[in-house]
């Protein structure tokens, strides 16, 4: 009986490097226009190639699928724009930064166009958990509400502490105390014009448009077909105090918390 | 008076956030053509979904040759999914191009794909989104020209009346000859029948509307097309056929799409054609002769082509990949040029009797998933009818390469209803299934551990046009599901999974095979009453068809069981690939007779009659054994 096993890769595991001491390069990058509504899975695939086509020299893990070593800030909902997306990249050798946001530029569609791109330390954990911070500008348009009314409706739906809501046939609970951190709403020609600043955790995420839904459900109006949802800053929240993306990461250069 | 063409995105874009996936309608993808600035506009349709129809090559290939032309500008259109037509529909959203986000109904020309027989009622529906009269005979001066082509145009009686002009073979020249004869005539002021008329001369070019279809005692029940004598057209339309392939551009896939599609991968066409001879195989039949691009070419064009459009798969195309006389060549310089940037080489599906050590090898680098082999009948004897030129020793051969090299899933495509089957050929699918299970646990182990299992596919046997099996009746349905429960009975070890094609689908795909033109009343009929995204399983409403076809009085089992004389006149005998019908005759009594053809690229000529009627020939860069 003969049998054959097959490496994923020629080297020897102790050979392979570890992860963490791989170049890590993170990317700023914004997502609008119609792009806004590109899911997040094909976003990924369309990072990658992306980064492929840019010819960098980026990392490959070792597990059997062999895929690239990327790690994205959280997901965006479908149909919300964003100044401020992020991606970690694990390069095998380290390139000039501005040369490798060029060579990004140039090879991704303009509505993803990468703004910025800097190496980051390797053993921060993982964007999606570590930027926990989330600020959003929300328009609504031609939403009957005023933004008293919103207001109000808003400090209804925190006061009972959970909210459950329907995401395709699946129904899901967030903890609206302590992810809402503030909300702010002004009056404007044809609508209401919303800031609101938000925090996820393990226990999950709050999206603008559930709550936003929740709160003109509780004074009998729905949310405009025409809203139209940013995502305007993500940062890290620790010990009280505000870590930019591209840090200072020490204590000596963290922002206090607004 | 045509639609004006402007950009309409503003209408849709509202829309977007209403419905499924709307990663399908957003266009400005990587490597899509932007300037459409005409002034001659042709907009190919794919009538189905973005994720289905963006995949499809040939639309690739001719948008790239129709955009190189000055002056012609190419985009795309692919069917809305129910929810956006609906909306679309309610909203008085008339169906948009891609790129300019035109109305259909603005163009000069729109072009199908036809790409199975299942399309027909999404043809209609799209027509019917853009505002565009269904048939021929009703549209009006300025309205668009409508053209299709494809695989599933050899026999494209059924929607004949929607055509104005039909192109046959390949695309790549025809497409833009017919766009020229377009836009000229357009430009002198040409009435449109006088366009038909000239579409006509264009070789290659079927324009339906000029052949009146005739029952008499030489056709079957459905008639054959008469080319009407007064005017200039051909009485058989032959194929278009480009016999320098190598001389085409290898990388056609230039448009990289932001959503996750069917085929998520760069392909490049290795070689065009198969001279196998599989009897049953329409496109063997149809895509002769077999040209090859020189493997230096596959090489450098892949490595250009994975790296200009960031994909991480390769998929080596073709009819029969495996065959290709530099195929060993192509993947070991390919996978040495590939190494250690994570991209994978892969091929559609292997040749049993040409999967050798080195070909287990080189395919799919280090990952190691599913094999995919195509028996297609469970006795030697019945392989022999279908002229499936492999034997018992090469399935064995290629079971053991494939474990031996590390895979332990297995595929194994079969079909039923071919004819002369028995229940031995149908249990003979279930013994070839534990033989193969029975090869890798010998190769890798018995424990559940070991991971072998073996799927097979049973599709039914559906007769197409331009084979040496069009004169056959399928196969009764109640009959299908008999043989398919005695198959079931027979397999009896858990590690084999069987999966099957629906009875009644096959069955209406049969039926729209065999049908001339009086099919198109079928298709519409079963379109007004709500079919539609028939290729969909979910989709799929077989009780409407049977309710279509019994307004007209017709029985689907009735139209697809049907055996034709061999010496009758087909609907489909005015086109032609080049392959004479006296040898696809001769090829069917060879059947009977349970005798083989050999591949003429390894043989001698074997008189398929391609050569001759087109002046082309067989391009093969190496020595085929």
């Amino acid at each position: 009986m003969s049998r054959t096993q097959v490496q994923p890769v020629k080297a020897r595991p102790q050979d392979l490097p570890v992860k963490a001491d791989l170049a890590r390069l993170r990317v700023a990058y914004r997502k609008d226009s119609r792009l806004a509504y590109l899911g997040h899975l094909d976003l990924i695939a369309t990072i990658e190639r992306c980064v492929r086509r840019a010819g960098l020299p980026f990392s490959i893990g070792n597990g059997f699928a062999r895929r690239m070593r990327i790690q994205f800030s959280s997901a965006l909902p479908v149909g919300a724009s964003s100044a401020c997306e992020y991606f970690d990249l694990r390069l095998d050798e380290s390139v000039d930064p501005d040369e490798a946001l060029g060579a990004l530029r140039g090879a991704t569609p303009r509505a993803l166009e990468p703004f910025r791109a800097t190496y980051v330390p390797g053993r921060l954990p993982a964007l999606e958990a570590w930027l926990d911070r989330a600020s959003w500008e929300i328009e609504l348009v031609g939403c009957g509400a005023t933004a008293a009314e919103l207001l109000d409706a808003v400090e209804l739906v925190r006061g009972r502490g959970t909210l459950t809501y329907l995401r395709g046939e699946k129904e899901k609970r967030v903890d609206v105390t302590s992810t809402l951190v503030s909300l702010a709403v002004e009056e404007e020609e044809g609508g209401l014009h919303v800031n609101l600043e938000t925090r996820s955790s393990n226990a999950g995420a709050l999206r603008p448009q559930v709550l936003l839904s929740a709160a003109l459900g509780e004074i009998g109006c729905e949310l405009p077909a025409a809203t139209r949802i940013r995502r305007c800053a993500q940062r890290h929240e620790e010990d009280g105090r505000l870590v930019e993306p591209f840090g200072p990461f020490g204590k000596t250069g963290e922002t206090s918390v607004s | 008076m045509r639609v004006a063409r402007k950009n309409l995105f503003h209408l849709l874009e509202p829309l977007l956030s209403e419905v499924e996936h709307p990663a399908r309608y957003l266009d400005h993808e990587w490597g899509a053509i932007h300037e459409q600035d005409g002034p001659f506009h042709l907009c190919m349709v794919y009538a189905d979904v973005y994720e289905v129809g963006q995949p499809n090559l040939g639309v690739s290939i001719l948008y790239n040759n129709v955009n190189a032309e000055e002056g012609m500008s190419c985009e795309r259109c692919y069917l809305p999914w129910k929810d956006m037509a609906a909306l679309m529909r309610e909203r008085g959203v008339p169906l948009l191009s891609l790129e300019g986000a035109a109305p259909l109904a603005s163009f000069d020309a729109i072009g199908f794909t036809l790409a199975h027989e299942f399309i027909a009622t999404n043809v209609l529906e799209t027509l019917d989104l853009a505002g565009i009269a269904l048939t021929s005979a009703e549209r009006d001066e300025d309205d668009p020209i409508i053209l299709a082509g494809g695989p599933s145009a050899w026999n494209c009686e059924p929607l004949a009346p929607v055509f104005d002009a039909v192109l046959l073979g390949d695309g790549e020249q025809s497409i833009v000859e017919v766009c020229a004869c377009i836009r000229d005539a357009r430009e002198e002021g040409a009435p449109r029948r006088e366009i038909l008329r000239r579409l006509a001369r264009v070789p290659g070019t079927y324009v339906p509307s000029l052949y009146d279809v005739v029952v008499d005692d030489s056709s079957t029940r459905w008639g054959y097309a008469v080319a009407r004598s007064c005017e200039d057209t051909p009485q058989i339309v032959f194929k278009r056929c480009v016999n320098d392939f190598a001389s085409t551009p290898a990388v056609a896939q230039r448009i990289v799409p932001y959503m996750g599609i069917v085929q998520d991968r760069f392909s490049l066409e290795v070689l065009r054609g198969c001279a196998r001879g599989c009897r049953f195989c329409q496109a063997g039949m149809t895509y002769r002769p077999v040209r090859e691009r020189p493997a230096e070419q596959v090489v450098s064009c892949g490595v250009e082509g994975l790296l200009t459009s960031g994909h991480n798969e390769i998929s080596l195309t073709s009819l029969s990949t495996t065959d290709h006389s530099q195929c060993a060549e192509i993947l070991r310089d390919m996978n040495a040029e590939l190494e250690g940037r994570g991209i994978r080489v892969s091929i559609p599906s292997q040749r049993l009797d040409s999967f050798g050590v080195e070909m287990a090898a080189a395919v799919a680098g280090g990952k190691r998933g599913g094999l995919t082999f195509a028996p297609e009948a469970g006795s030697q004897r019945l392989r022999d009818v279908i002229n499936k030129n492999v034997s018992e020793e090469d399935f064995e051969r290629a079971a053991r390469n494939a474990f031996e090299a590390g895979w332990r899933r297995m595929k194994l495509y079969f079909m039923m209803g071919l004819p002369t089957e028995t229940d031995e050929d149908v249990i003979g699918i279930a013994r070839m299934a534990e033989r193969a299970l029975e090869i890798g646990r010998e190769v890798v182990g018995k424990g559940v551990k070991s991971g072998v299992s073996v799927s097979i596919s049973v599709a039914v046997l559906v007769p197409k046009a331009h084979t040496p099996f069009q004169w056959v009746g399928q196969l009764d349905p109640e009959e299908v599901r008999r043989r398919q429960q005695l198959l079931l009975h027979e397999i009896r070890d858990r590690a084999i999974r069987i999966s099957y094609h629906d009875a009644d689908v096959s069955l209406v795909e049969g039926a729209l095979s065999k049908m001339g033109r009086p099919g198109f009343d079928l298709v519409q009929r079963a379109w007004e009453l709500g079919c539609s995204f028939d290729a969909w399983t979910s989709e799929f409403r077989f009780d409407l068809w049977q309710r279509a076809a019994a307004e007209l009085g017709l029985d689907l089992v009735d139209v697809a069981c049907e055996s034709f004389p061999l010496a009758a006149r087909l609907p489909w005998d005015h086109t032609s690939p080049g392959v004479d019908k006296g040898y696809l005759q001769r090829e069917w009594l060879r059947a009977l007779d349970e005798v083989t053809t050999p591949d003429c690229t390894r043989t001698s000529c074997t008189g398929c009659g391609v050569c001759p009627t087109l002046g082309v020939h067989n391009v093969i860069q190496g020595v085929r054994s």
